[in-house]
């Protein structure tokens, strides 16, 4: 998986599914997810979900806490690095 | 009576506090259970033997929840304070001088000093927190619908705490029986019995959630609003309930922002500060901490992991030395736009984010007197002059 891969498929499943308008000023790959609002415990659920079942890699609840996953490009760097064993 | 032993591996300290006041909710079952003196595994009191199996099963499957490899929950100490504390049975005491009577589970009513201690309580509330951030007060009914709790996902973070309110089903039979039944024999829970109408209503669980239905389809101005109010909540905890430490039926007083998601950090923020000066210029003694939801849903650990790591919750937790614990008495919390998306509240063309910090009246009083007890001579000179000059205040308006 490409960085750039897992990043377009982030942003377009928390766009949709999170409801973000297209207009959103703030929205953007650095944004902080949970500061801005976009993503509360219930997303986290449905977040981690999606991570797990559209690029198949693990994300045990200590990885939460463990990295930093608060950005989108945070969360893709994590795809891809759990998803190549470094993780 | 019929003894289990269930061993518990891998849970560490924070989340076995949190299984043990989980398993009040596992069966109806169990009579009783405790922790073995060694830490290893649950014993359980069981009402039959055929009970095991049943129980047995539920028990594993709230371990599984909040076994440490799955369930990572740090805590961050933002403030600490401590001072040798006398032990004080507040509670006893509290009785004896009639300043609180229970009546019933869970329920308390607080009259005297221990009302008055409330009354400052409010008034600092008000003064401090009110006048700070303009909050705008509103009055709230004490029940909300069934619908409005299902649309902010309660029912599926907290189903074991909600106390539903009915009325008995609009039938002339129905209410003839029922009036009978209660004058020959006095009422009783079989009294009810098939006689109810369905449930469309409950008790406020929490004091802000009036606030956001209240607020559906609104514009707010940016950068957005703050409203204050008191609500009459309540949480059945099972067995759980005990002295003034954990009620089912208790005042819950919020000050909540709704807006830009700035906005509602930045009140969050100032509010913690705030709280923190309170407890110096008091001199109580705890703790503000992170802190999680009681989420009794299987995806707990995830939902707990990700308040923790975001500081979505915070408590301020105060000492009760005679029980050996720390309470919660004021909570701070970031709900990002659950509410806002729930009731479409908008904010400069976004949905708006939400934030509430709250303080339980019951929890505080008892505390104060928990840990400063009833010389009031001997309690802190900040405390002691404020509560003398708001006794003053009530008696020259008399």
């Amino acid at each position: 998986m490409e960085l750039n891969n897992a990043i377009n498929d982030l942003r377009a499943f928390i766009r949709e599914n999170f409801k973000v308008p297209a207009d959103d000023s703030d929205f953007n790959d650095d944004v902080h997810l949970f500061d801005y609002g976009y993503i509360d415990s219930f997303g986290a659920v449905e977040l981690t979900t999606f991570v797990q079942s559209h690029f198949g890699v693990t994300v045990k609840d200590s990885d939460l806490i463990s990295y930093p996953l608060n950005t989108i490009r945070q969360i893709a760097e994590f795809i891809v690095k759990r998803e190549k064993g470094e993780i | 009576m019929t003894q289990i032993t269930i061993p518990l591996n891998g849970i560490d300290a924070d989340c076995l506090s949190q299984l043990e006041y989980s398993l009040s909710f596992a069966s109806e079952e169990i009579l009783s259970y405790n922790v073995s003196a060694d830490g290893a595994a649950l014993e359980l009191a069981l009402s039959s033997d055929e009970a095991k199996g049943r129980v047995e099963r539920k028990v594993l499957e709230l371990i599984e929840r909040y076994r440490q490899r799955e369930c990572a929950l740090p805590k961050a100490i933002e403030f600490q304070q401590q001072r040798e504390l006398p032990v004080i049975d507040a509670w006893s005491g509290l009785i004896e001088r009639k300043w609180i009577t229970p009546v019933g589970q869970g329920h308390v009513i607080l009259r005297g000093l221990a009302a008055q201690l409330a009354g400052l309580i409010e008034d600092r509330v008000e003064r401090i927190f009110g006048g700070a951030f303009n909050a705008e007060r509103e009055l709230y009914p004490a029940t909300i619908s069934c619908k409005t709790l299902d649309r902010i996902h309660h029912f599926t973070s907290f189903p074991e705490h909600v106390d539903f309110v009915s009325h008995l089903k609009g039938d002339l039979d129905v209410l003839n029986e029922f009036t009978k039944e209660c004058r020959d024999g006095g009422w009783s829970p079989g009294a009810n019995q098939g006689k109810m109408a369905d449930n469309d209503f409950a008790i406020c669980p929490s004091c802000c959630y009036h606030c956001y239905e209240g607020m559906e389809n609104w514009e707010v101005e940016m950068p957005g609003r703050c409203a204050t109010m008191v609500v009459a909540c309540h949480r059945y905890e099972g067995a759980n309930h005990r002295t003034m430490s954990r009620l089912r039926a208790f005042t819950q007083r919020d000050v909540v922002w709704v807006g830009h998601p700035r906005f509602v950090i930045e009140g969050r923020a100032k509010a913690e500060e705030l709280i923190v000066q309170w407890a110096t210029d008091w001199e109580l003694s705890g703790t503000l901490e992170t802190a999680n939801d009681m989420f009794f849903t299987e995806d707990y650990s995830v939902k707990a992991s990700f308040q923790r790591q975001q500081q979505a919750k915070k408590e301020l937790r105060l000492n009760i030395p005679h029980e050996n614990i720390a309470i919660s008495c004021f909570s701070s919390n970031f709900h990002a736009m659950t509410f806002g998306k729930a009731f479409n509240i908008k904010v400069g063309g976004r949905t708006a984010s939400s934030g509430c910090v709250g303080w339980g009246y019951e929890r505080w009083v008892y505390a104060i007197f928990s840990q400063f007890g009833f010389d009031f001579d001997a309690w802190p000179g900040q405390l002691k002059e404020e509560f003398e000059s708001y006794r003053r205040a009530r008696e020259s308006r008399k």
